[in-house]
């Protein structure tokens, strides 16, 4: 250890200074009493009328300005030496520091939003890729260079693909402790102002609500590719859809939503997850991109978009320099009139959400009387039975929602008047079917009967399976 | 004083003495911590680049004071969000400033890993003994007989004794500075401001992760005054958490990170894409319409079969071919025990349905895969299977035309066991016209390019496996 009298003095400009104090900022915690070697600084008498303390009485007739109750004092504006402190004698009555201590240093020009810059790529030939590779070069082309993750099957594959891209573009994949500590590097680089995003599944997913409430809070960008599994618990690595409540319903504690779409081929992989930053830094918000297991693994033909992005920096990023200085992400509002204002901000950002956002696909609705909901994988099979429900007859449709939160009701809603019959095909326990009603309830539209077609764990309803759904309804109608 | 905020305008709207107190108790040693962080910013000269990453805790709300960019964490997250920062921004001076629950206990995990990963971030930690935001609960530092609110009659070992995290972290490979210093005294204090400065340069310099933990005061859940509590650091918390340096490693500047690519031809490259031709450039039309109905294949089999490969291929010829196809891996229960099944569907514009529950065409590498699919494989559908391992295929169905072909017999004749799934191929080739024979070893150079020197055998089983089919016909 160095001996103390060759430590370096921490405070050379204020070695030789008399302290000065405002009383107004003092505690009365005494640390600078028990300090003084001239005994200069006693505690006080009387209680200051400002803060209900007592504050310390300086007499610094024997002071040799030795600097020891400056560095006992905790408060910023505490004990201070006279030198900082322009015309202390005349200034004691002031109560502004800017007069007090002096201008400040001046600060830099504030940020401003740095766009993003497009950039053409050559035309290529499809690739034959599976989903989450799809997903991995989406994120690329959107400007992610920064992929955290903790490995977990049916998603690991987008992880490896981006540990072996990432380290070639300056990028990083960072194989973090945990789920927890995964999304937690996320809100940091969002926070600095980067894209950012993560593959998971079902049960990592539940570990990263947390951070996801805390990036809703905070407003910080982000993109969660969870290719769902079958659950509850360990479950399996089969594909469900089980997840749908979470990622619509359930983003962690308090007032949250996150732009929730679901692709259902490998070409929607990467055009989605693109979408997805896009969406992401457009509000500031989380966006979960909701695949099933089947997906993730599917190998199809991708083509790639005529071009990519060089990400921005927004103008509220903390990026570590003077123009960000000032800016500051966190989601704690002490007083209950901020956060509920916040909260509202929230609420009408949301509600922008749900004007501006609903995406659906709708395939041969116009004249159907029976109408299949369906999304992800299911959403094909589904096709494939609307489609062989067409040469039986049955004037059957796919209504297949692309955003699951906001539900694509405008469109729903269009579809309808000629509907008899609802059919929802999912994976999950009437999850889908859930958002749909919730949705349709909210727009105070009856719809007609509703039945489901669904399976669980770890399986997904047949082509067979949705087929026979369909033609019971017609069943039913006679 | 630059880097303190000239008006504390985060705390209480600014009004009144909120612009110029802090929140902290009188005496509590955040307040110098504080001091000594801001006066550490100030001498390296880091202000505009540093952010400091705020934790849950009595110093939640470090960014009232310090004109810094602030991010405030979740509880124990605070290494997880400083090294997002850091990664982000290289450039950037990344301080977390936590107290001892949110370090050594909720953030125990991220407070491991990112000294272990060794990227240059600061880390401060205030260790008071407490849990001060929550009101006086036991710490995972709190002392062996420590009354607190949770642990009314004194800490006992099992509930844990005193975590000693300089210590911990010193253990690790990857910190190359940590320090344990105190604010009970004069000495001290100079001591803490000397060992915060060096943790940043540290961190500025390149060098690596620095830790140094502070023993803070904490009267008010002490229930003592300030002086008082100076006292209980120095004679009580001091014998357990020794003061002094813990580690204290000569490093080279190393952390230097490349600047992001957004080379487009980097780009393309990694993705493994190839320039457009415009001969049958894939997907647009295809060249022999399948008609109405998509094709399914179901290559089943145990996992060096090569299958998956197998299917792969037929999926990329497919899509070379203008055609829209599919593949999918065996998923689920049944993918247990090692066996290996590939589902692929090729259509004229569109493939529905992934899976291939009734597939046309089943290529089946053991006995018990063609028991088990070829049930499924309906009417005029074509079943192969490897006539090396089946002596016996046993009862199938009518009306499907059913091919034995040494697939694993043909590889073997190649010496080259592996290339049994191009022999299947070959033979479905042959045996069912999906896709013409050009297309397929064409996909097969493309799919080889790196290893041209399998090339010949592959394309050899995969002939072998054509005129084992060709026989049959004649
Ligand atoms: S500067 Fe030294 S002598 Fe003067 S009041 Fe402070 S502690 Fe006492
Ligand atoms: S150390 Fe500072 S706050 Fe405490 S009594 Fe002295 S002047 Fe007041
Ligand atoms: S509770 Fe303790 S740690 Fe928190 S501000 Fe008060 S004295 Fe400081």
């Amino acid at each position: 250890m160095v001996p103390a009298q060759q430590l370096p003095n921490p405070m050379p400009a204020t070695a030789r200074d008399r302290p000065f104090l405002e009383p107004a900022y003092c505690k009365g915690c005494l640390r600078c009493v028990e300090v003084c070697p001239k005994g200069c600084i006693a505690p006080g008498t009387a209680v200051f009328p400002g803060t209900g303390l007592i504050p310390v009485e300086l007499r610094l007739d024997a002071c040799n300005g030795c600097g020891l109750c400056i560095g006992a004092c905790p408060e910023p504006f505490g004990l201070r030496p006279e030198s900082e402190v322009a015309h202390a004698a005349e200034a004691y009555c002031l109560k502004d520091p800017t007069e007090l201590f002096g201008e400040k240093v001046v600060d830099g020009p504030p940020s401003r939003d740095q766009p993003a810059e497009a950039i053409a790529l050559e035309d290529c030939q499809a690739l034959v890729i599976k989903g989450t590779y799809a997903s991995a070069i989406g994120a690329v082309l959107a400007g992610c260079r920064h992929v955290f993750g903790y490995p977990i099957t049916p998603s690991t594959e987008g992880a490896e693909l981006m540990a072996k891209m990432l380290p070639k573009l300056g990028g990083a994949f960072v194989q973090a402790v945990s789920e927890v500590a995964a999304v937690n590097m996320m809100y940091g680089a969002g926070a600095a102002g980067l894209p950012s995003m993560t593959f998971t599944s079902s049960p990592g997913f539940s570990l990263m609500l947390e951070g996801i409430s805390y990036m809703i809070g905070a407003e910080v960008p982000g993109v969660f590719v969870n290719i769902m599994r079958g659950g509850p618990g360990l479950g399996n690595i089969g594909p469900e859809q089980a997840d749908i409540k979470l990622a619509c319903r359930g983003l962690g504690h308090g007032n949250t939503h996150a732009l929730v779409l679901a692709p259902s081929t490998p070409q929607e992989m990467l055009d989605l997850t693109m979408e997805a930053f896009a969406l992401s830094f457009r509000y500031r918000n989380p966006v979960v991109v909701l695949g099933d297991g089947y997906l993730g693994q599917m190998t199809g033909a991708v083509r790639l978009p005529a071009r990519m992005l060089r990400p921005g920096l927004p103008a509220w990023s903390v990026w570590g320099d003077r123009a960000h200085r000032t800016n500051l992400i966190c989601s704690i509002y002490l007083a209950e009139e901020d956060l509920e204002a916040h909260n509202l901000r929230l609420e009408a950002k949301y509600a922008a959400i749900g004007a501006d956002e609903q995406r659906a696909d709708p395939y041969r609705c116009e004249d159907a009387r029976v109408l299949v909901v369906a999304c992800n994988t299911p959403a094909r099979m589904a096709k494939g039975a609307v489609e062989t429900a067409r040469e039986q007859g049955i004037a059957a449709g796919l209504f297949r929602p692309v955003t699951i939160w906001p539900f694509p009701i405008d469109a729903l809603k269009e579809a309808l008047p000629h509907v008899d019959h609802l059919v929802v095909v999912e994976a999950s326990p009437g999850q889908l079917e859930d958002e749909m009603r919730l949705a349709l309830s909210h727009a105070g539209i009856t719809p007609p009967p509703i039945t489901s077609v669904r399976r669980l764990g770890g399986i997904l309803p047949q082509q067979s399976e949705i087929l026979a759904g369909i033609r019971e309804t017609q069943e039913v109608r006679v | 004083m630059s880097t303190f905020y000239d008006h504390f305008e985060r705390h209480g709207h600014g009004k009144g003495l909120a612009d110029h107190t802090t929140h902290y108790c009188p005496g509590c040693g955040h307040g110098l911590a504080h001091r000594d962080l801001a006066a550490a910013i100030d001498e390296l000269g880091v202000q505009d680049r540093t952010v400091l990453i705020n934790p849950v805790g009595c110093s939640v709300f470090a960014y009232y004071y310090f004109d810094v960019g602030n991010t405030q964490a979740a509880h124990g997250r605070a290494p997880a969000v400083a090294l997002g920062h850091k990664l982000s921004n290289p450039d950037s001076v990344v301080i977390c400033y936590q107290g001892d629950g949110d370090l050594a206990s909720i953030g125990l995990a991220e407070t491991i890993s990112a000294a272990q990963m060794g990227v240059p971030i600061t880390v401060i930690f205030i260790n008071n003994g407490i849990y001060g935001m929550t009101g006086g609960q036991m710490a995972p530092t709190s002392l062996i007989g420590q009354r607190t609110t949770t642990s009314p009659n004194g800490r006992h070992p099992w509930m844990g004794q005193p975590l000693r995290v300089a210590e911990l972290i010193a253990e690790l490979d990857g910190p190359v500075y940590v320090e344990r210093v105190a604010l009970y005294d004069a000495k001290q204090r100079f001591r803490a401001r000397k060992a915060i400065t060096k943790a940043i340069r540290m961190q500025v310099e390149g060098r690596g992760y620095a830790f140094v933990e502070v023993l803070s005061e904490c009267p008010t859940h002490l229930k003592a005054t300030a002086v008082s509590a100076e006292e209980w650091i120095r004679t009580q918390m001091e014998p357990i958490f020794p003061l002094g340096v813990k580690k204290d490693r000569v490093v080279e500047p190393w952390f230097k990170r490349p600047a992001r690519s957004f080379d487009p031809e980097t780009v393309l490259a990694l993705c493994g894409a190839e320039p457009a031709d415009n001969g049958d450039g894939g997907g647009r039309a295809p060249r022999h319409p399948l008609g109405a109905r998509d094709r399914s294949v179901k290559l089943a089999g145990s996992g060096g079969d090569g299958a998956q490969t197998a299917g792969l291929l037929i999926a990329r010829a497919a899509i070379a071919e203008g055609f829209d196809a599919t593949h999918i891996p065996s998923y689920g229960p049944e993918s247990r025990g090692g066996t290996s099944y590939a589902d692929v569907h090729i259509a004229d514009l569109e493939v529905f349905n992934p899976s291939a529950s009734e597939p046309d065409i089943l290529v089946a590498f053991n006995a018990p895969s063609l028991a088990r699919f070829a049930p499924s494989v309906p009417e005029g559908g074509v079943i192969l299977y490897d006539s090396t391992v089946i002596k016996e295929p046993g009862e199938m169905p009518y009306n499907r035309r059913i091919l034995g072909v040494p697939f694993t017999g043909i590889a073997a004749g190649l010496q080259r066991p592996m290339v049994k799934n191009l022999a299947a191929l070959g033979a479905l080739q042959a045996a069912t016209d999906l896709l013409p024979a050009p297309r397929f070893l064409e996909t097969l150079r493309e799919v080889l390019k790196d290893k041209p020197s399998t090339l010949p055998v592959n394309e050899a089983a995969f002939a072998a496996g054509q005129r084992a089919v060709a026989g049959m016909r004649g």
